[in-house]
């Protein structure tokens, strides 16, 4: 389809996110910013997904907006595992209610360890993977989750839409195919040295100080680094989560069902919940390492929790073993200055 | 109509040097074979990019196979891609699916680690899959096929870009490969769609239509998938819960009669062989030493593993006994000493001066000689030759005594007999002579001992794998424990009487609140269902059907209840048992240690009795079983019976005549009560009813009307007591419910059935051992002869009152009915709004027809 084009150019619309007029949208940024990962910018980008994710991004996906994208679409991803982790709670509680006494007290034992499971494989899933990210990146000096803010250009709907600009908060590494490699070079008019990301990098890695192009050097290693890091995670991860599930299955969490709520207001009894939790945890803990009975219904506690470390452990050293290698830059690969070559 | 900007620019194309052909040098790397560089360059044409290989995907069951397989090679590679470093982005996605469904394992592997039975730890192996499954039916139902029959538009098209990568067509609305689609392709989707045939740009417009619905289906799938999986996956494994039930139960039963089947072979399995191998590691390390009582209680130990209390009790009794008797003793210098000791000790803190000890005990010379005169020095002694020792030291004391008393003034003599007490009337703990025995042992654990030992343990391994086996057998079938054969029996056919009898959900759920209020139900619904022909048969014939599976399940020929089935007593569990307990016990008796305690407690071979032991607790424990579960169901039988008769045929029922009105209206009362409601205490009590102390005489027959009884006292007095003294009541109403033919209906129903003469013997069994009661408190209240019947056999045959059998099963419908009610009504609401919702995608106005142009 041939967009209006000539007409958003005789209506003079600025295709920027230069926001110059007072009437043109603000924008936090102009272009694509790599930004600080700390907790604020995590924060702040969280809140950012969550209120896009239910609010403007099935708004337009449900009008079939020209502008929607894949990142809108991934973004939205988040919604069913939010939704079914709360549905999934409600399957295994909700009906308990209109049970008998005694079915309703059975059904409940298992509907709120489902319940915490469902909580504690999100929180396993997500805390696992600093057991990646932190080792890799003090070994390596490269952050695999560094974000940056991406303005995106959207078509206009209609002649008189000006508000053509949004921010993507998007990670530097999330393709290893395109990795925005642009953003890691240094700002020279703020007197930042080009390759200086760069050059910690090679540094870190082993590969010595002042190289003359550390960018060219180190690229094919973060490369694989990443890949072999993204391998680890999508594992581990998992297995992770299945150890908080596990956990969540153990005995001694009734104690805590007994007194448990949410009540803060309540300081007393929301005091005594929270200690609780704590006392349960420790428990529950204790209780999913040491496991009861014989064979396997004793080991299956042990196998998954080691199974889980042993894949975190192996992902890293995995990841780490290429960190060490020599550049295996072929020479037919190496672009020469005064030939013409055809791309095919 | 656009111009073809490539070709514009290759006409208009600018002189620019000349590319660099490479002719004088040889590549190092071999081009792919579909290109071949040199010819390109030698054709003188444009040099462009390759040609697509992209293709669009038709999945469909025939090829889902070798798609699945192709997706398992590709994560395989990808996975041994990514380890090296080396993998894509779609290469990397496919591993999170990979990691998924481990996590996913993992879950399941570790719940299914803490379940108890096959079903419970397969249903978690079948939540996984479900949740999986439903991961992806949810989208193919609810979006891709309403999307294609409202719009013509597969919203979830695949295709294969030119590195052989599957990815979905509408992933990323901003680039889409719409070359895949031929323009016929598109013609056919856009006349689906109702686009007008002469528009400008019709393809575009059509892509766009296409592109606006694909984007809003993704979106309703992201919103509604949160919903739908968890509740569709739990809907899933609810209706899978009763076809994997039925694959286990027939797999158990199967399992079970193979092992009746080759018994012997099971039995081999079963043996560990575990007593022999200890015992051997026994013989090992004390190989002609000493039988200490160390060592003693070691065989004890090794002999009785694995045993039940009562028998591990009677072996350790024997084994105590023989060790006992055959063991043989030694005195020697050494223990002559400790002996001397030990009778010194016995006098501390008596009254009794050192000279007169020093003459009156023997000192070790002295207790060598004694023990010399009586040839019991170093010679092997045995046990019953012991007290010689104390008799020869007891003789020396007393000589020496009478002699120290004839040198002294008859105030200063010593009581030989107090002495005595003294030095032997203690217990063996402290007896002088007894404590020193464990040294004195000189018999050993030698070839004979060994020979005897292994001997025992051989049979002891046999008899436990048999054991094993018969207990494995019995557990399989009739255990008291979930997922048995009868268990299952007892679930599938009580979920089946609910419908049978036809109790509504509306029934259920108020009857599920207390036993009474089901009780009131029951007797509606049965009331209703005898008082027509048709329905009654219909009813009745179901229900002996069904529990006549049990008699499927368990062939009378190799397990069943002597008291049910008095036409075939003998069945193969009952003849292993016989045999296999039997010549245990006989060979236990003929054996070198002798097992009596043992054997008699594992099978008497008195005949006179046989109570009590271990044979028979083998018999009476599937026995027991069978008759409370084959009861309750005859129970339901017999009800129905009963209110047949009252509905077609009152007045004749056995028991009732001679009865004036009212009478007859108060035992029918009763019986309508006690054969739903009644409990073993109530037949104890003598069933307790509110009568009139004072009822009319007259004598007419009972009205019944809709197979209720028209009633015209009961209900009426003034004044109702509990009359205990009446006996004939109790006889009567016994009479009316347990005796007499059943009605013709009921007979038909049972005559071609396996559980005709069951049934019959039950309730003879009823009046026997219940209404032949003989009770304290109402004495000659007796229908038949008294009898000794246990209080478990009565509770056995009274089985479960149908109130509480319906309240209970009617708990667990209402349960799984409320809950499916409640998330399949939403999941269904969630689907008619997610199909509903797609009627109003892809809107999009139609532009202006133009005549004549064609399209591009």
């Amino acid at each position: 389809m041939i967009l209006p084009i000539s007409n958003n150019v005789q209506n003079k619309i600025n295709f920027s996110a230069e926001g110059k007029g007072k009437e043109k949208k603000q924008l936090e940024y102009e272009h694509d910013t790599l930004l600080n990962n700390n907790p604020v910018t995590r924060t702040n980008i969280a809140i950012d997904k969550f209120q896009n994710m239910l609010t403007v991004y099935p708004a337009k996906g449900l009008k079939g907006s020209k502008n929607a994208n894949f990142y809108e679409f991934l973004t939205m991803g988040t919604v069913p595992y939010l939704v079914g982790s709360a549905t999934l709670m409600g399957v295994f509680n909700y009906a308990n209610k209109h049970y008998k006494h005694f079915a309703s007290v059975k059904a409940s034992e298992l509907g709120r360890k489902m319940a915490l499971g469902v909580l504690l494989y999100a929180a396993f899933k997500g805390i696992s993977k600093t057991f990646i990210n932190t080792p890799v990146k003090l070994l390596t000096g490269i952050d695999l989750e560094q974000p940056y803010a991406k303005v995106i250009y959207e078509l206009p709907d209609d002649v008189n839409d000006t508000d053509i600009t949004s921010i993507e908060h998007h990670k530097v590494f999330e393709s290893v195919e395109f990795s925005r490699w642009d953003l890691l070079y240094g700002d020279e008019s703020k007197g930042e040295k080009r390759n200086f990301r760069y050059d910690k990098i090679a540094k870190k890695l082993g590969m010595g100080k002042n190289l003359k192009d550390s960018d060219q050097e180190v690229k094919p290693r973060i490369k694989e680094i990443v890949v072999k890091s993204n391998l680890a995670k999508n594992i581990s991860s998992y297995l992770w989560a299945a150890t908080g599930v596990a956990l969540a299955f153990q005995q001694p969490w009734d104690d805590y069902f007994q007194v448990m709520t949410f009540k803060f207001w309540k300081g007393k009894e929301f005091k005594k919940s929270m200690s609780s939790f704590v006392k349960s945890l420790k428990k529950s803990a204790k209780a999913f390492y040491k496991g009861e009975g014989y064979g396997i219904k004793k080991q299956a506690g042990k196998i998954l929790l080691f199974s889980a470390i042993l894949s975190s452990v192996l992902g890293v050293v995995n990841t780490m073993s290429s960190s060490k290698k020599i550049s295996k830059t072929d020479a037919a690969d190496v672009i020469k200055k005064d030939d013409r070559y055809v791309v095919n | 109509m656009t111009s073809n900007l490539i070709q514009n620019y290759i006409v208009n194309k600018p002189a620019g040097a000349k590319q660099s052909t490479g002719e004088n040098k040889s590549p190092r790397k071999k081009p792919a074979p579909y290109f071949d560089i040199q010819h390109e360059l030698n054709n003188k044409t444009f040099i462009k990019p390759l040609e697509g290989k992209g293709r669009l995907l038709n999945g469909n069951i025939f090829n889902a196979p070798a798609m699945m397989v192709k997706d398992v090679i590709y994560d395989a590679k990808a996975f041994k891609h990514a380890a090296k470093g080396e993998a894509n982005d779609h290469e990397l996605g496919k591993l999170n699916d990979v990691g998924l469904m481990l996590g996913g394992l993992a879950i399941a592997g570790y719940l299914a680690s803490k379940k108890q039975t096959p079903m419970t730890k397969g249903m978690e192996f079948i939540g996984l899959g479900s949740f999986l499954a439903s991961m992806a039916i949810w989208p193919k139902i609810a979006i891709q096929l309403p999307a294609y029959l409202i719009h013509g538009v597969n919203v979830q098209k695949e295709y294969e870009d030119s590195f052989g990568r599957k990815k979905p067509f509408y992933q990323d609305p901003q680039f889409i490969p719409w070359d895949l689609y031929s323009d016929k392709e598109i013609d056919k989707i856009g006349d689906r769609l109702g686009v007008p045939k002469n528009i400008p740009n019709r393809r575009d417009f059509i892509q766009e239509k296409m592109r606006k619905i694909a984007i809003q289906n993704n979106t309703l799938w992201m919103l509604t998938a949160g919903f739908a999986t968890p509740i569709m996956s739990a809907l899933i494994c609810n209706q899978l819960e009763k076809p994997l039930a039925a694959f286990l139960d027939a797999r158990k039963n199967k399992k079970a009669d193979n092992i009746l089947k080759h018994f012997d072979k099971y039995a081999k399995k079963y043996n560990s062989h575990s007593t022999e191998k200890k015992l051997a590691g026994i013989i090992e390390v004390y190989k002609d030493k000493p039988v200490t009582p160390e060592l003693e209680r070691l065989i004890q130990d090794t002999l009785t593993e694995g045993f039940d209390f009562v028998t591990e009790q009677n072996i350790t009794k024997d084994l105590k006994k023989t060790f006992r008797l055959n063991r043989m003793y030694t005195i020697n210098e050494k223990t002559s000493k400790i002996i001397c000791e030990n009778l010194r000790k016995q006098f501390n803190g008596k009254n009794y001066s050192e000279e007169f000890l020093n003459v009156i005990l023997p000192k070790k010379e002295d207790m060598i000689r004694i023990m010399n005169n009586a040839e019991l020095f170093n010679k092997q002694i045995p046990f019953k030759d012991l007290p010689k020792i104390d008799y020869n030291i007891i003789t020396f004391i007393s000589e020496k005594v009478a002699e120290y008393n004839k040198k002294v003034p008859a105030d200063k003599q010593e009581d030989i007999s107090l002495i005595k007490k003294i030095l032997f009337s203690t217990t063996e703990k402290n007896h002088p002579t007894a404590k020193v025995r464990p040294q004195m042992i000189v018999n050993t654990l030698n070839e004979a001992l060994q020979v005897k030992l292994k001997t025992v343990a051989k049979a002891f391994d046999d008899f436990k794998a048999k054991h094993n086996a018969l207990n494995k057998y019995a557990v399989l079938k009739i255990g008291s424990a979930p997922e048995t054969v009868i268990a299952n029996y007892w679930n599938n056919t009580a979920d089946d009487m609910l419908k049978i009898l036809g109790l509504t959900p509306k029934e259920i759920e108020k009857g599920r609140l207390h036993r009474n209020v089901m009780g009131k139900i029951l007797r509606e619904k049965i009331e209703h269902i005898v008082s027509d022909d048709k329905t009654y048969k219909k009813v009745i014939n179901e229900i002996v059907k069904k529990i006549a599976v049990i008699n499927e399940k368990i062939k009378s020929k190799d397990l069943t209840n002597s008291m049910l089935s008095k036409a075939s007593t003998s069945n193969k569990y009952d003849e292993l048992i016989d045999d296999i307990f039997g010549k245990f016990a006989k060979k236990l008796k003929e054996s070198n240690i002798e097992f009596i305690k043992t054997s008699e407690a594992i099978c008497v071979t008195d005949e006179r009795y046989s109570g009590g032991t271990l044979k028979q607790l083998q018999k009476t424990f599937v026995r027991d079983r069978l008759l409370g579960v084959k009861s309750s169901f005859y129970r339901i039988i017999n009800t129905l019976d009963f209110y047949r008769r009252v509905a077609t045929n009152a007045n004749g029922i056995k028991g009732l005549e001679n009865n004036p009105k009212e009478i007859k209206e108060e035992l029918v009362e009763l019986c309508k009560r006690m054969t739903i409601q009644g409990r073993s205490s109530d037949n104890t009590t003598k069933f307790y009813m509110l009568r009139n102390p004072n009822p009319s005489t007259k004598d007419a027959p009972l009205e019944v009307k809709d197979g209720k009884v028209v009633n015209e006292f009961f209900g009426h007095a003034a004044e109702t007591t509990d009359i205990p003294g009446d006996k004939y009541f109790y006889q009567n109403a016994m009479t009316m419910m347990f005796d007499g033919e059943m009605h013709k209906d009921t007979l038909d129903a049972l005559s071609t059935s396996s559980i005709k003469n069951e049934v019959k013997t039950y309730r003879q069994l009823i009046l026997d051992k219940i209404g032949g009661e003989y009770y304290f408190a109402k004495p000659y209240h007796l229908i038949r002869d008294q009898n000794r019947t246990s209080s478990k056999i009565k509770f056995l045959l009274n089985g479960v009152p149908l109130d509480e059998f319906f309240y209970k099963t009617g708990q667990q419908a209402y349960n799984t009915r409320k809950w499916t009610k409640i998330f399949g009504g939403f999941g269904a609401g969630l689907l008619g709004v997610t199909v509903l919702a797609q009627f109003f995608f892809g809107k999009m106005k139609n532009p202006e027809v133009t005549n004549g142009v064609k399209n591009d």
